[in-house]
């Protein structure tokens, strides 16, 4: 506990963050962390192992890391769990077949003792197909109280806000494991900043 | 000052704490240290599995099962029924012979792991040219297809094993559009005007799927013995379970588990991938209808990556070929589809 509280304490200083995006394959998360760093998402191949990705948000520098979501690479995603500040969980909310195994996998995460003290995003991503889950049906089907339903598009220009935002959000508030937002698309934005500097 | 003091005190009574914690951590660190010794000495004490002469002596029990087996087949010759599922149990087993030699080749020497991946590609081999000397190939065609694959059923039945126990997903799907659960059929779908969303195709057999359009993001599942013509789509392609199925696909990502002997025809801007596949073969996308060059641009797909070639198997990551893949020869490719005329099938059926 207390050695906790002085690495949280340095941790404020540096401003460094270290998050961690896992998800299903097939869900975005490359894409996602390219789009927010303004690269070319033309031709993006299934991930091979992990990209690291620095981003600076305002006086924070966030380290993301790109975990590959293949069945066969999924055992590897604990080697990155230690000195996690926050994961970020990225569904295809358009498969809706494989939402239990979706489901399955973020479950086996949270039991994670490494990962608790961070703080957890779900992130719905592919809004923009028809068909797709809305981001309150992806929280009740994650089993997670979710703290707001926030909107996000990965066309939307905000997102680099959004997503910084969401993973800083963790200095602002009490470290609750397990605090979730739910990202969609950019309607309640105001709604959540609001919630960020109370 | 106060908050020098008030800090110590804070430490004082945290200390206590901090003790108790510690005693913990360390009694449960200890523990988790034991069970891994006992893991480690319960798996070392196993048949091992990581000798090289034990792999060489199941390797060649397993290799000579499959050549009896084989010498087999010319008994059997007088009845095609039973030589079809014959022979898929061959290629059953020539398969489990493959993934042994996967499994091992990380402590085998590079010599053994060539002439036992040369030994597999020599069973199959002959096994392809024993079935192709015994069973009689069909020639390429739409028409008979569908006719032919009903005719067919009596024998492609007694081969198909129950579906896989698999837990019904608690989720119930929504009404999205696709196609379901169908057996000896053309179906057909054309989106002309209106983009879709998320398209599935899951659950078919012997059946020929038609897409004439784009759509979003496809999603395929459990298919057998199907041709599936899809034009471009814009997102990504999720193919899991297939076996015996022809694909021409066209789309900026494709993801393949799960398959067996299947053919995959495809335009692919970025590395396309297999895992837990079997026995698949690429080629370049093949397909046609009016209109296609259009959709295909407007999806950013017109021009050829050559990516269709450019594999990577997650159950293979090693600089030699997988042995669960290859590129379709040439002369065994079928030559440009056309399903313009999907008009006039949809109204014969």
């Amino acid at each position: 506990m207390g050695l906790l509280s002085i690495i949280r304490k340095i941790k404020k200083k540096e401003k460094e963050m270290r998050i961690l995006m896992v998800g299903l394959d097939n869900s975005g998360k490359t894409t996602i962390v390219l789009k927010i760093n303004g690269e070319d998402t033309s031709v993006i191949s299934p991930t091979l192992g992990f990209n690291i990705k620095t981003i600076a948000y305002q006086k924070y520098t966030l380290n993301i890391w790109d975990v590959g979501g293949q069945k066969t690479i999924r055992s590897y995603w604990r080697n990155y769990f230690e000195q996690t500040d926050g994961l970020v969980w990225v569904v295809d909310s358009s498969d809706l077949r494989r939402l239990d195994d979706c489901k399955m996998e973020l479950d086996n995460l949270l039991k994670e003792e490494r990962l608790s003290g961070a703080s957890l995003l779900i992130l719905a991503n592919k809004q923009d197909i028809k068909g797709a889950l809305a981001p309150e049906e992806i929280a009740k089907n994650s089993g997670q109280q979710a703290a707001t339903a926030l909107l996000l598009r990965c066309d939307c220009a905000s997102m680099t806000l959004l997503f910084a935002a969401a993973m800083t959000a963790t200095v602002y508030s009490t470290l609750h494991a397990n605090s979730v937002a739910v990202m969609g698309s950019a309607a309640t934005l105001h709604h959540y900043s609001a919630l960020l500097t109370t | 000052m106060d908050d020098e003091m008030e800090k110590e005190t804070i430490l004082d009574n945290k200390e206590a704490e901090a003790e108790a914690a510690l005693q913990k951590k360390h009694l449960s660190m200890l523990d988790r240290l034991s069970k891994r010794q006992q893991s480690r000495s319960t798996t070392s004490t196993e048949p091992s599995t990581d000798s090289t002469s034990s792999f060489l002596s199941r390797f060649s029990q397993l290799k000579s099962s499959i050549e009896s087996h084989l010498s087999d087949s010319q008994s059997l010759s007088s009845d095609p029924s039973q030589l079809k599922p014959h022979f898929d149990k061959i290629s059953e087993s020539i398969s489990d012979l493959e993934k042994l030699v996967a499994q091992s080749s990380y402590f085998l020497p590079s010599y053994d792991v060539r002439s036992s991946l040369k030994t597999v590609s020599d069973l199959k081999r002959s096994l392809d040219c024993l079935s192709s000397e015994l069973i009689p190939k069909k020639k390429f065609s739409f028409k008979n297809k569908a006719k032919a694959s009903k005719k067919d059923q009596g024998s492609v039945l007694p081969e198909s094993k129950p579906v896989r126990d698999s837990v019904q997903p608690s989720y119930v799907a929504r009404d999205s559009p696709g196609f379901r659960n169908k057996t000896g059929e053309v179906l057909v779908g054309e989106f002309k005007e209106s983009e879709i969303g998320e398209f599935t195709i899951s659950d078919l057999d012997s059946c020929e799927v038609r897409i004439i359009g784009c759509i979003r993001a496809l999603f395929i599942h459990r298919l057998k013995n199907c041709r599936v013509y899809v034009g471009p789509v814009t997102g990504s392609i999720l193919i899991e379970e297939a076996e015996g199925c022809v694909f021409a696909i066209a789309s900026h990502q494709i993801r393949i588990h799960g398959a067996r002997r299947s053919d995959f025809y495809l335009r692919v801007r970025s590395r396309p991938i297999v895992e837990d596949c079997n026995g698949v073969r690429f080629a370049p996308y093949c397909l046609s209808y009016r209109g296609i060059e259009e959709d295909l641009r407007g999806a950013d797909l017109d021009a050829e990556t050559g990516n269709w070639a450019n594999v990577d198997d997650f159950r293979w990551l090693r600089a030699v070929q997988s042995p669960n893949w290859s590129i379709l020869p040439e002369n065994e490719r079928v030559g440009i589809v056309d399903i313009s005329n999907s008009e006039s099938m949809k109204e014969e059926i």
